[in-house]
């Protein structure tokens, strides 16, 4: 296991300068910023930042992308997050869907689906959760029977999170049936969201948001050219992909946005001494955890494969971020309450509702919890 | 990390797994301090890193001597390096002062501390008391940043002859009181701008996170072996998920601590920034909460002996934690620090480690 401080570039440091000026011009300085993940679908806002070459960064320039580095990528991604800035309709498909199809995808896929996820044009979910399988993704039980020129869906996913809104998603199902080893068997299929035979209905947060959807496939066709990679090769794929977005700074930055209204709507004159203890404190966390997930990206540019490291960045970043919104709570001296004041209580009463989530998307705290000491007992 | 840091960091090392063992951490314990390893670190140079050769020092920059100070915390070794070298060592030289053979010590700079320098015909004099010097038995000289007139100076005290009140933290090391009644003072001089209280609390409370840092580390090494290897109800307790829980959070703690200190110490130049500095010693003090709690946790009975290694880390770490400034202390300042201009925030928390020239962010507030 390693990490190491990195330097960045002058190069890399410039892309930050970019980046900051672009979004002090495209954001208003009134609006309520979202917390980290989890903020607005704006396609006009996706589709600025593509033009700026910011979308598709990991995609190489062949398939319309911009051949960045993880760094690159890393500097891009905090910045907007700690603006707050509406990146939800392209997120899912530039951060994961488009590094999946990259090292699994057919060369078809890469060029129907990477120049148009890179343009901020085209929007993926996840169908990865069942109602019986979570934590334990192995069990899902949407299967596919193999028909004329395809397959045949049927099953259902829950939690897909903008499924109402994005245009495919990435079904994991079972393609073989079960004999033996559970993780043998498995593919991931590009469906159509629109398809016949694809249903989505909402399945509003407990703060009433409409996120997650649940998605019912009844005898859904979708080609074999939609396969994504190999038959049976879906296990190897969901757990490659799932280290992808295992520890980038959208995994310790979702509660910034909340920590920066507070200083600044209260620091008008002088925090009171509890209160500027936490921001103290977390400032020094937000510091260092910082440093070890761009230590990551730095490796990952190196062509290291820092398993554990990722693991153990995302277990420390998410449980930070999570107790951040609490911490600033203990200080903040006001009722919750969603629609009163300003834009720090709004924040604070958005944090207080969907902080919970912080520790379980992705993989649950537990699950990378045991990832992370087999990683460290190796 | 640089070239030179791992050289220096590499050969330190093979001297402390040498001479800082286990057994000798417990064999010097009641010694006070571990004379003989501090001799060989002597003359090997490592305890005079960062300061200038022209002074007598072994040159170096200060990332390298916080790499030294991290590799004796990973031993647990009852030595002033730290003392000797950022802090004695770099006010001396930077002042003019004589290094002395033996190893220095400095007052801390706490609110409770009093001095009083004065100069009469027959010579400077100085009075007051100064509460839990670290090492102060075991060096040969004392250094004291005394307000004087419009300024400060630094002034060289020999410990011979000393009104020194031993005391010790809860890992045995001396943290004594020193009551000063009119003693001579004569080795004194100017001290530049740089050399001021505040940056003696950095460089001080910096130096005691990467002596935490490196407890750390050892402190998840040991645990992940020991869970490893401990076997009950017919396997490892490593594979227990509530044991899993103490082995993750060890590690996660140490590694963030360090890179905090690897951050902090490279960004030096010279001199810690206060930021990084303060930042480095909250994580680290927090850190060290937490990871000596998973850490006995883990191990159950064993790791309350004196016998077993883990104690001697986890007193150091605990100790360490509350000296030049707990998490508390700090981040009342940082935080202080950071909201009187809210704009900067999020540029000073993104800057991270960076070249010699900061591309953004501001320098340390200026207070004495």
């Amino acid at each position: 296991m390693h990490f190491s401080a990195t330097i960045l570039r002058p190069d890399e440091l410039a892309l930050r300068d970019e980046v900051r000026a672009f979004l002090a011009a495209e954001l208003p300085g009134d609006r309520l910023p979202g917390l980290g993940m989890a903020n607005d679908h704006d396609p006009d806002f996706s589709r600025k930042l593509a033009g700026r070459g910011w979308v598709g960064m990991a995609v190489p320039s062949e398939y319309g992308g911009h051949s960045r580095s993880a760094v690159d990528r890393f500097i891009v991604t905090e910045e907007l997050l700690a603006a707050g800035a509406p990146i939800s309709a392209h997120f899912v498909a530039d951060r994961q869907t488009a590094p999946t199809l990259l090292s699994f995808g057919t060369e078809e896929q890469k060029r129907e689906f990477l120049p148009r996820i890179s343009a901020g044009e085209c929007w993926f979910s996840l169908g990865m959760s069942e109602p019986d399988a979570g934590s334990d993704l192995a069990s899902v039980r949407t299967s596919a029977r193999k028909v004329e020129g395809g397959w045949c869906v049927t099953g259902t996913k829950v939690w897909t999170s903008g499924a109402h809104l994005n245009h495919y998603f990435a079904v994991l199902c079972r393609t073989s049936p079960l004999d033996g080893d559970r993780h043998e068997g498995l593919s991931q299929l590009i469906v159509d969201l629109s398809t016949a035979g694809v249903k989505v209905s909402p399945i509003p947060y407990l703060n009433g948001h409409h996120s997650f959807n649940e998605v019912v496939l009844e005898d859904v066709f979708v080609p074999d050219s939609m396969v994504l990679g190999d038959v049976g090769s879906g296990w190897k794929q969901v757990t490659s992909e799932l280290a992808y977005e295992r520890s980038g700074p959208d995994r310790f930055l979702s509660a910034f946005t909340l920590v920066q209204a507070f200083v600044a709507e209260r620091a008008a004159g002088r925090l009171a001494d509890d209160a500027a203890r936490v921001v103290g404190q977390v400032a020094a966390d937000f510091w260092a955890i910082r440093q070890l997930s761009l230590s990551v990206a730095r490796t990952l540019d190196a062509g290291g494969a820092p398993a554990v490291e990722s693991a153990l960045v995302k277990d420390i970043g998410t449980r930070f971020e999570q107790s951040v919104v609490e911490l600033v709570r203990s200080v903040a001296d006001t009722e919750v309450g969603p629609d009163a004041g300003s834009v720090f209580e709004q924040l604070l009463a958005e944090a207080v509702l969907t902080s919970p989530t912080f520790t379980l998307r992705g993989g649950t705290t537990e699950v990378l919890r045991s990832i992370a000491a087999k990683g460290l007992t190796r | 990390m640089s070239d030179d840091r791992v050289a220096v960091s590499e050969a330190v090392t093979e001297i402390l797994r040498n001479h800082s063992a286990p057994e000798d951490v417990r064999r010097t314990e009641s010694q006070g301090w571990n004379e003989e390893l501090w001799s060989i670190l002597a003359s090997a140079g490592f305890t005079l890193v960062s300061v200038p050769e022209v002074a007598g020092g072994s040159g170096g920059d200060i990332a390298s001597a916080y790499a030294v100070i991290e590799a004796a915390g990973h031993f647990a070794a009852a030595v002033p390096v730290a003392e000797t070298s950022v802090l004695g060592g770099w006010a001396l030289a930077a002042a003019g002062l004589e290094l002395p053979a033996g190893p220095t010590t400095v007052g801390t700079g706490a609110p409770k501390d009093d001095l009083w320098l004065q100069q009469r015909p027959s010579g400077w004099r100085l009075s007051g008391r100064l509460h839990r010097v670290p090492w102060a038995r075991q060096a040969e000289r004392l250094v004291l940043l005394v307000a004087y007139e419009d300024g400060h100076r630094v002034v060289s005290l020999p410990t011979s002859g000393l009104d020194i009140r031993p005391g010790t933290n809860l890992a045995g090391e001396s943290r004594d009181d020193v009551v000063l009644d009119d003693v001579p003072a004569d080795t004194n001089a100017p001290a530049p701008s740089e050399v001021n209280l505040t940056q003696l609390r950095l460089r001080g409370a910096l130096a005691r996170a990467a002596s935490t840092a490196g407890a750390l580390v050892r402190m998840s090494e040991l645990t992940t072996r020991y869970t490893g290897e401990r076997h009950q109800f017919g396997r490892p307790i490593a594979r227990f998920q509530a044991v899993q829980r103490h082995v993750v959070r060890i590690a996660e703690r140490a590694q963030t601590t360090a890179i905090a200190v690897e951050c902090a110490a490279g960004n030096a130049c010279p001199n810690p920034d206060f930021f990084d500095a303060a930042s480095a010693k909250i994580v680290a003090s927090r850190a060290a909460t937490v990871a000596a709690a998973a850490a006995h946790q883990a191990h159950g009975a064993i790791g309350m002996t004196k016998e077993y290694e883990l104690g001697q880390l986890s007193r150091r770490a605990w100790s360490w934690r509350d000296e030049f400034g707990s998490e508390t202390r700090w981040s009342l300042e940082l935080g202080q620090h950071l909201a009187s201009d809210p704009d900067s925030f999020w540029p000073r928390i993104s800057l991270g480690r960076h070249e010699s020239a900061p591309h953004t962010g501001r320098t340390a507030p200026t207070q004495a």
